[in-house]
């Protein structure tokens, strides 16, 4: 019986997969950045029907930890964690950037002795960025330096110095590289079942001025 | 046959009923103690026969604990001048279709073995023996037989688990049927606190990561297996996109991992629906006051699958809202409720008088059963204000006492004016502000005097919670309903008149 990794990817778009190994054996991949809540369920069911797989033939569940964009992220992690509930299958969480980075190192192979510097976009000016450094033994992106979040242009400054021949790819992680990177840090034995939200930032809200009036004032 | 009445027994049978234990059982019947406990017991069910003069023919208990499968016979009697008649055989009848009812799969009962017609009679039922107990009844030394039934494999009520996440509470509850298995609630609100009101983004985070240790208590409370869940229940609104979209997701993959059907349902006729679990029915037609930190809401239930009506609701702040923004004038802590009720209780309701949004006649033709409370919060800041501009000291209790009474006034009066308008004698209330000591007491009041009969479930239900959502979702499940395709989305001003959400 085929085991299967069913990857989730919610960062970007809603990006679900089934692997078998690294192969893909279905996708479902909606670009948007949008109607995450809408489309998951569906995305999650079309798969395991494409592939005629059932619950109990899913190993695990990878899962994209982002960064990415808020509402929408938690959509495929809140997912990933009640499907792996479900049917029993062990959780992997995986860093959304790690799978990009993998993603352009496996298509471009003639890429892979150079920096890349991995962004997605935080908002007010500022991106969420890592730098990695082609992959070791296993098959892994290296990570060089962050993540962290700050200016963009600063940042290119800053790398340029550093690393002058450093390609850049923002954004959009799918369903297929989660996967195939769970997979691999599954052959490796660097995976855990940690999930939690990659957020690209704090939340917004501001705690509440001293009261202009009133008993409370200041 | 005599023409005997069969009801539910109440307490007030208690000495009737031991007239009847004494001549039954004259060497060992029970104290009128145990019988008083037997009859108030949450796991035992009691029928007494009467004759259309009051005069009791008979009585029987069933006792049937929820954790277990197996009810018993706790005890029948039929009063010697009606025997022979076949009321021992109603008696038996009512107990076992009270059995199924509570999902038993089997009856056990023991008899006198010196007691043929009994026996004749429980073996004509289905009856068998299965055990003997020497010398169980003393003093006499009889032998007691034990009879088991199994029952018919009856189709079991549905199993539903409901995922709430329109605010601050992730809930998960499991149902069987109208039954409650289980109502899990993981709050954010300390997160909120010193913002002074629910963060939408800080909502949505902590239900993430409360949705696995949520779901685990749940089903450890439960005693079942996620394999066992029949359906899935999720609310997909109103509420806060954002964290109603986490219980979506969630419900959604959970219902796929299981290949088990999803309801969407709406969470504000789950407060509604949430009633099933204590009377095993909502009780219709009905006015439902809703009362939370994010809604105020006057509704009209002729049927809870098909037929609610939104009569009004508020046009700015939401009750809860209200009490957390005055706490916040008056230097008292989030959230405001509990903190107003504390406060008030040594206050005087009627030292200040407080505006009483849209009650006013003119407001009555366009808003009769809608509430407005950003006014009434800027009074008291007002009042507070001027009051200390005049250099007096401020009487916190009285302010807070005044202030709560107008809420609470302005809430009550609209609902009992619903009720009274629309000739609808029940009014339901839910949402987390029914905590609030004030409102529970003038609903009472008002609802007494206007002949209204006040339904407020335990707090655990009224609150924003999972057993609610399975409970409406196990409804729609009982009534043959369609589950809902995998598009539905997460509708942060759903209507109440969408009970169900198909797609």
């Amino acid at each position: 019986m085929t085991r299967y990794i069913l990857a989730i990817d919610t960062t970007a778009g809603t990006s679900v997969a089934l692997l078998d190994g690294e192969t893909v054996a279905a996708e479902v991949h909606h670009p948007s950045g949008m109607k995450h809540a809408e489309l998951i369920g569906n995305a999650i069911a079309q798969v395991l029907t494409v592939a005629e797989a059932a619950g109990p033939q899913i190993a695990a569940v990878a899962v994209g930890r982002g960064p990415g964009l808020f509402t929408g992220l938690r959509v495929g992690i809140a997912a990933g964690i009640m499907f792996s509930e479900a049917t029993g299958a062990g959780l992997i969480g995986v860093v959304s950037h790690h799978a990009i980075a993998l993603e352009l190192y496996t298509e471009h192979p003639e890429l892979v002795q150079k920096p890349l510097l991995v962004t997605t976009d935080a908002r007010r000016g500022e991106v969420y960025w890592c730098v990695y450094g082609g992959v070791d033994p296993h098959g892994l992106p290296v990570v060089l330096r962050g993540p962290s979040v700050g200016k963009h242009g600063e940042l290119v400054e800053q790398l340029t110095d550093s690393y002058p021949d450093f390609n850049e790819r923002s954004g959009g992680a799918t369903a297929v590289w989660v996967g195939r990177l769970a997979e691999r840090m599954v052959l490796a034995g660097v995976h855990d079942r940690e999930v939690s939200a990659l957020y690209l930032r704090a939340p917004d809200a501001a705690e509440p001025k001293p009261n202009q009036y009133g008993l409370g004032a200041k | 046959m005599s023409n005997l009445i069969l009801r539910t027994a109440t307490i007030d049978d208690l000495n009737a009923i031991m007239t009847l234990e004494h001549e039954s059982f004259p060497t060992d019947a029970w104290s009128a103690e145990s019988m008083a406990s037997e009859l108030a017991a949450a796991h035992t069910t009691y029928f007494v026969l009467e004759s259309t003069q009051g005069k009791l023919a008979g009585y029987a208990g069933l006792s049937k604990h929820h954790s277990s499968d197996q009810s018993d016979v706790q005890t029948i009697a039929v009063s010697p001048e009606y025997r022979g008649e076949g009321h021992g055989r109603a008696l038996m009848n009512q107990l076992l279709s009270t059995a199924a009812k509570q999902l038993a799969r089997s009856v056990f009962l023991e008899v006198r073995a010196d007691n043929p017609v009994a026996q004749k009679l429980y073996e004509s039922l289905g009856f068998k023996v299965i055990d003997r107990r020497a010398r169980y009844y003393q003093p006499d030394n009889v032998d007691a037989l034990i009879m088991l039934l199994e029952l018919p494999d009856a189709p079991r009520a549905p199993l539903v688990l409901g995922i709430e996440s329109s605010c601050d509470e992730t809930g998960i509850g499991i149902v069987r049927g109208s039954q409650l298995l289980a109502n899990v609630i993981s709050s954010s609100m300390d997160l909120h606190a010193s913002f002074g009101g629910v963060v939408p983004e800080v909502a949505a985070r902590a239900h993430l990561e409360a949705l696995q240790p949520t779901l685990g208590k749940a089903l450890a409370d439960a005693g079942v297996s996620l394999e066992e869940i029949d359906a899935v229940a999720v609310a997909n609104g109103p509420g806060l996109a954002g964290a109603l979209m986490v219980g979506v997701g969630a419900a959604k993959a959970l219902a796929v991992g299981l290949g088990k059907p999803i309801y969407a349902v709406n969470h504000l006729v789950g407060h509604v629906g949430a009633d099933v679990l204590e009377r095993g029915e909502v009780e219709v037609p009905t006015i439902a006051l809703l009362v939370s930190g994010g809604h105020t809401s006057l509704l009209l239930v002729r049927d809870l699958l098909d037929d609610v009506v939104l009569l009004g609701e508020t046009i700015d702040d939401a009750a809860g809202e209200a009490f957390d923004k005055v706490a916040r004038v008056l230097g008292l802590k989030y959230p405001g409720g509990p903190e107003i009720d504390r406060a008030a209780a040594t206050g005087n309701p009627k030292a200040i008088r407080f505006p009483r949004g849209l009650s006013l006649p003119k407001d009555m033709d366009q808003h009769r059963y809608d509430f407005s409370f950003s006014g009434l919060k800027t009074a008291v800041a007002r009042w507070i204000e001027s009051a200390q501009t005049a250099g007096e000291t401020i009487d916190v209790p009285d302010v807070a006492a005044s202030f709560r009474e107008a809420v609470v006034d302005v809430l009550v009066t609209k609902a009992v004016a619903a009720c009274v308008d629309h000739g609808v004698p029940r009014l339901l209330l839910g949402g987390g502000v029914v905590a609030n000591a004030r409102l529970r007491e003038v609903a009472a009041e008002r609802c007494k005097a206007n002949g209204i009969e006040l339904r407020i479930p335990a707090f655990q239900l009224c609150t924003d919670n999972g057993a609610m959502i399975a409970a409406l979702g196990a409804q729609l499940v009982m009534a043959g309903r369609e589950p809902s395709q995998l598009s539905f989305g997460a509708d942060s001003t759903l209507s109440v008149t969408t009970v169900q959400t198909l797609s």
